[in-house]
């Protein structure tokens, strides 16, 4: 079996050869970074491998067994292979921002070993077809991620790092009960087997709650997004990592993967998780409307937006779910966009106060229109990409009757638009604050412009990405076997 | 002929849009040369009914276009103006800042409204009617150097009005259970309401309508002028009162009698008085035919709501009259800021005699938007008196009013622009290119051609109603009632002679209408509304900055939680565990027992 190394290559690689890249950096720092965007670009070739087999509907399955149940098994359909793609290529077009952005800093090494790290246990989270290997990969990603976040080492930096890892450790371990008592019930952590014993009884809510809260706190949705924004003071790439290709998009992942794919979510929790998503749409976008950091503005639009993916898949009908995992993609891509524009605008103006900022279109025009046309993505603009995956979330929703809650994202859509511009307005129109700061870097510069024109082509190829998402939505939905 | 010749018309200019970008010293030439052959082939298929269709994403949204009587109609409207625009351009925008980019903008955004017209499919509507957003961002932002800010403005409010439109969208084709668009009729109540309402922000905000209008007045002084003569005074009114009229006859039906109707006529009814009134005032050449864009949109708006047969095709008569006027006006306030440089009217005045054609052509378009027969204003506005009439007095007298203050302000502008002392400042003004002048001459004869031989236009506007609605009757030719034309001709002397009263009184055109604008009671309000006191963006604004505050303080208190709440409980929590940490022995030895008796207990149970 072929396909089976393929995934294995694709989840491996980065976790294996992430160990390797501080050995590498002792002795070259260009072949360490040469090595760890090859690693992540493994992840992202084998991934795109998959696509044809996930797209014919054969799943590629691996599996290993181990004492006590706790097998190793990967699969790859159209779910996680639309997944992995998504988060590898982002990964990779970050770690080749990074060339420029970190090498101004210390602990280099670290900072490689770390973000190939990340990405490899996030390759191996959507692979996963066991609870047990899932669960593992998951910490690992809250380990690195508390390492990452800390990076500066400033004292505050270390607290932000510990509030992060300890909000999500301990949706972690809530998730981990419930994980537990679905073993207790099915016999098994395989998610196979889990599937077929809960086809015809339905989940508790007890385990429902425990598994929300484990998702709910990595996706920093209310009431437990606080960190989100806090961890803002991690280095640039870092945060475009965190909000748009790996952690939060982890929780969305995992909801995906439990509550659409293998159980049937119980009538009461369609509507909880909504009503929840939306309170977190709209309180993070209104706060995103008054704060003055960047970094955190940007922040809380993610909080917002993780509340739309939310909402899509809470729906649960194949609109609405084809629509989040095609925001999934669009907001992945536009987020980074916006925080690699914020990480050139902090270090080349050494603020990330926004009320101190101005006037940059002048002097930074290729930051400035990029970040414009991520924001449009992100406001869901046509010809972005952003416009179709909005569109389809409030279809599914609509389509649902969920009028009410419909109208609550739509305030949220609105707060977008109005606190991406006051953004823009601060950052690049009026006064110049910096006559003497340029562009950042040709390789910083050309990313940020490559996310940009990947939000417009995200737009106006929409159709492909969206037969892998129907594909894999008809799978998840058991609408073909 | 073949389907896919719709796909031209998109493409087109959609390339030659994009390729401007990269040819900075021909973007005038292609965008002259896309526009022309767009002319052409629109004239081709006019007379045809063509439609094409690709699957495009699945779920029901394929690629669809459609061309049919009406939308033939307005995309060969929109053709035509786009070609005169250009063509008024290239001399216009020669030598400015950023006039590629202009043209690329230009030539984008009529790529997305004959989309938007031609889509048979609601999402592929959808698509180039929001795209529009963004080409009018981007031509807004090659103006001024506040041009910037007006631009946010403008997307900020129809891009929340657009939003709106989208739900609404996912609403109807959820009760369609279609997104083809010529598939779907519905009924207006319940579920359906709220759609109809949501598509009607969509469609009024496009077409500048109050509460939507904010933008115009601001745009008309930092966007560049050929954007104002295109987009708020041709095409905004196109794509909005086309899609307007679709809601109201195909996707929808619009009973007389449903409370829909009326909700129309005064959005309408306040539109074109409260725009007048604001347009009555104004120093500002453009600027004032800016709020004249929002006041005449009303009256389409009204014609429309009257769901009668008069009222719509009064109203969609209204819509190609003040595309053509409105826009020529619009012209000849650019040439006029060409040739003197300025637009305010405080420094013009007696250039009529240097600049003999623009003068012309604004006192032809000038006399049509004020309803003077026998221009096509008269004729649209005539129909839709016939149609307020019919469903209410007070309709037809917000109308008539509304017609009062047009004239005045027109009166008032004409005087102070073109007659009255010459500066010494204006000496020296000329006649402007004739790539300038042909555009103008064109819109004003067919100004004319509209009125005096309106059955041009009318018969194939009765022709999008149908003949099951119009149910025998023909509408063009003179006006059939005469009172309502006499009416008519009254209030005209009168703003006629309320004009001269005021110049006798004050002293100059520019003046003619103080008596009005410091009116006890009036005074205080226009001095407010001077000071954006009223402005809905604003109003708006301040609102969503309410609800921020709200959601910020939740926010706030959430992140107490953790950084204080938590805190202080795991100390507490963790300072009384340390009482049983004493160091002593026989304490321990206590604790164990305890815990061995737990144990037991434990396991006996």
């Amino acid at each position: 079996m072929k396909e089976t190394y393929i995934i294995l290559a694709a989840v491996f690689v980065p976790v294996l050869g992430s160990f390797l890249l501080p050995l590498i950096g002792r002795f070259s720092t260009r072949i360490r970074n040469v090595a760890s965007f090859l690693f992540v670009l493994t992840s992202f070739l084998c991934s795109l491998a998959l696509v044809s087999s996930a797209m014919a509907g054969k799943a590629v399955v691996f599996s290993r067994q181990l004492p006590l149940g706790f097998n190793l098994s990967f699969t790859a359909d159209g779910l996680a292979v639309f997944m992995a793609c998504v988060s590898s290529s982002i990964s990779a077009i970050i770690i080749l921002y990074s060339f420029g952005y970190i090498s101004h800093y210390e602990n280099q090494n670290e900072y490689y070993f770390m973000v190939v790290l990340f990405l490899g246990a996030m390759m191996g989270l959507v692979f996963s077809s066991n609870l047990i290997p899932l669960y593992i990969f998951w910490e690992i990603t809250a380990i690195t991620s508390w390492r990452l976040i800390g990076f500066f080492r400033e004292k505050t930096h270390v607290f932000r790092a510990d509030k992060a890892f300890l909000v999500t450790v301990f949706g972690a371990l809530a998730m981990l009960i419930g994980f537990i008592s679905i073993y207790q019930q099915a016999g098994s952590f395989e998610l196979s087997v889990i599937k077929e014993a809960f086809r015809t009884n339905p989940l508790p809510g007890m385990v429902v709650l425990l598994i929300l809260i484990g998702i709910l706190s990595k996706s920093a949705t209310l009431p437990f997004h606080t960190w989100l924004p806090d961890a803002g003071v991690a280095p640039s790439p870092v945060t475009a990592l965190l909000h748009a290709a790996v952690l939060v998009k982890i929780g969305v992942y995992v909801f995906a993967r439990l509550f659409v794919a293998t159980f049937a979510l119980p009538e009461l929790w369609h509507t909880v998780i909504p009503v929840i998503a939306g309170a977190s749409a709209l309180v993070s976008a209104a706060a995103a409307l008054i704060e003055t950091d960047i970094k955190r503005i940007i922040a809380y639009s993610t909080v917002s937006q993780i509340g739309f993916i939310f909402f899509g898949l809470a729906v649960g009908n194949e609109i609405g779910v084809i629509g989040a995992m095609l925001y999934i993609l669009t907001h992945g891509l536009a987020k980074a966009g916006l925080f690699l524009s914020a990480g050139i605008i902090e270090q080349n103006t050494k603020t990330k106060d926004i009320t101190k900022l101005g006037g940059l279109m002048g002097t930074m025009p290729v930051t400035a229109i990029s970040f414009l046309f991520c924001a449009f993505s992100v406001m869901g603009v046509p010809p972005l990409g952003g416009f179709f995956s909005k569109y389809l979330v409030f279809s599914g929703a609509v389509n649902r009757g969920d009028l009410w809650i419909a109208g609550v994202f739509l305030l949220g859509a609105f707060l977008t638009i109005i606190y991406l511009f006051r953004l823009f307005n601060l950052v690049f129109l009026g006064k110049s604050a910096f006559p003497q700061a340029r562009e950042g870097s040709l390789g910083m510069v050309s990313c940020v412009a490559a996310l940009a024109v990947l939000s417009v082509l995200s737009g106006i190829f929409i159709s492909y990405p969206a037969k892998v998402a129907g594909v894999s939505v008809q799978q998840m939905l058991g609408m073909i076997k | 002929m073949t389907p896919s010749i719709l796909l031209l018309l998109v493409l087109i200019p959609l390339i030659s849009g994009i390729a401007s970008i990269f040819m900075p010293k021909r973007a005038s030439l292609v965008s002259l040369l896309a526009t022309t052959l767009n002319l052409l082939i629109s004239i081709m298929v006019f007379k045809q009914g063509l439609s094409y269709s690709v699957p495009w994403l699945g779920f029901g949204i394929d690629l669809s276009l459609r061309l049919y009587n009406f939308s033939a109609f307005i995309i060969l409207s929109i053709s035509a103006f786009s070609f005169l625009i250009s063509l008024y351009s290239v001399v216009f925008m020669s030598g400015r800042h950023k006039s590629n980019q202009f043209f690329s903008y230009f030539l984008i955004n009529i790529a997305f409204a004959t989309g938007a017209i031609l889509a048979d499919n609601f999402i592929v509507m959808l698509f180039f009617w929001e795209g529009l957003l963004l080409t009018m961002f981007g031509m807004i932002s090659t103006g001024t150097k506040e041009a910037f800010r007006t631009a946010i403005k403008a997307f900020i409010i129809l891009g929340i009005a657009d939003l709106c439109m989208m739900v609404g969208i996912a609403l109807t084709a959820h009760l369609a259970g279609t997104l083809t668009i010529s598939k779907i009729n519905l009924p207006i109540h319940s579920l359906g309401g709220v759609a109809f309402i949501l598509l009607i922000i969509g469609a009024i905000s496009k077409s500048g309508a109050m509460p939507f209008h904010s933008w115009i007045p601001d745009a008309a002084t930092d966007a560049p002028l050929p954007f104002m003569a295109l987009v708020p005074a041709a095409f905004e009114k196109l794509v909005g009162i086309y899609f307007l009229t679709r809601i109201c006859l195909d996707i929808f039906i619009l009973d007389p009698k449903s409370w829909a109707s009326p909700l129309l006529m005064i959005i309408g009814s306040i539109t074109i008085i409260l725009a007048v009134m604001m347009a009555l005032i104004q120093k500002e050449y453009k600027r004032l035919l800016s709020y004249h864009a929002i006041s005449q949109v009303g009256y389409m708006i009204l014609g429309v709501g009257t769901a009668m047969p008069a009222g719509i095709i009064g109203g969609l008569f209204h819509m190609i009259n003040n595309a053509m006027y409105k826009s020529c006006l619009f012209l000849t306030g650019g040439s006029v800021e060409k040739s003197a440089g300025t637009t305010d009217l405080g420094k013009l005045g007696g250039i009529g005699r240097k600049m003999p054609v623009t003068f012309a052509c604004f006192i032809i378009t000038a006399a049509a938007i004020s309803g003077v027969p026998p221009f096509n204003g008269f004729f649209s506005k005539e129909l839709v008196y016939d149609g307020a009439l019919e469903r209410g007095v007070v309709f037809y007298l917000a109308a008539l009013v509304g017609s009062f203050f047009t004239a005045a302000s027109f009166l008032k502008l004409g005087h102070a622009a073109f007659l009255g002392k010459i500066s010494k400042e204006n000496e020296n003004v000329k006649e402007v290119h004739a790539a300038m002048l042909v555009p103008m001459i064109i819109i004003a004869v067919a100004c004319i051609v509209f009125g005096v031989y309106n059955y041009l236009p009318i018969s194939v506007i009765q022709s999008v109603l149908g003949e099951a609605r119009l149910e025998g009757h023909n509408f063009w030719g003179f006006p059939a009632n005469m009172t309502l034309v006499a009416l008519s001709v009254i209030v005209l002397i009168g703003a006629l002679l309320n004009h001269l009263f005021g110049v006798k009184k004050f002293g100059s055109g520019l003046k003619a209408v103080d008596h009005i604008h410091y009116a006890p009671g009036l005074s205080q309000i226009y001095a407010k509304a001077e000071k954006r006191f009223f402005d809905p963006y604003d109003i708006g604004l301040k609102i969503v900055g309410a609800i921020a505050r709200i959601g910020w303080w939740c926010d706030k208190f959430i992140d107490w939680i953790y950084d204080n709440l938590v805190v202080r409980v795991t100390y507490i929590f963790s300072d009384g565990i340390r009482f049983a940490h004493t160091g002593n022995y026989s304490f321990y030895i206590v604790w164990s027992m305890v815990g061995m008796i737990a144990v037991l207990v434990f396991l006996i149970r």
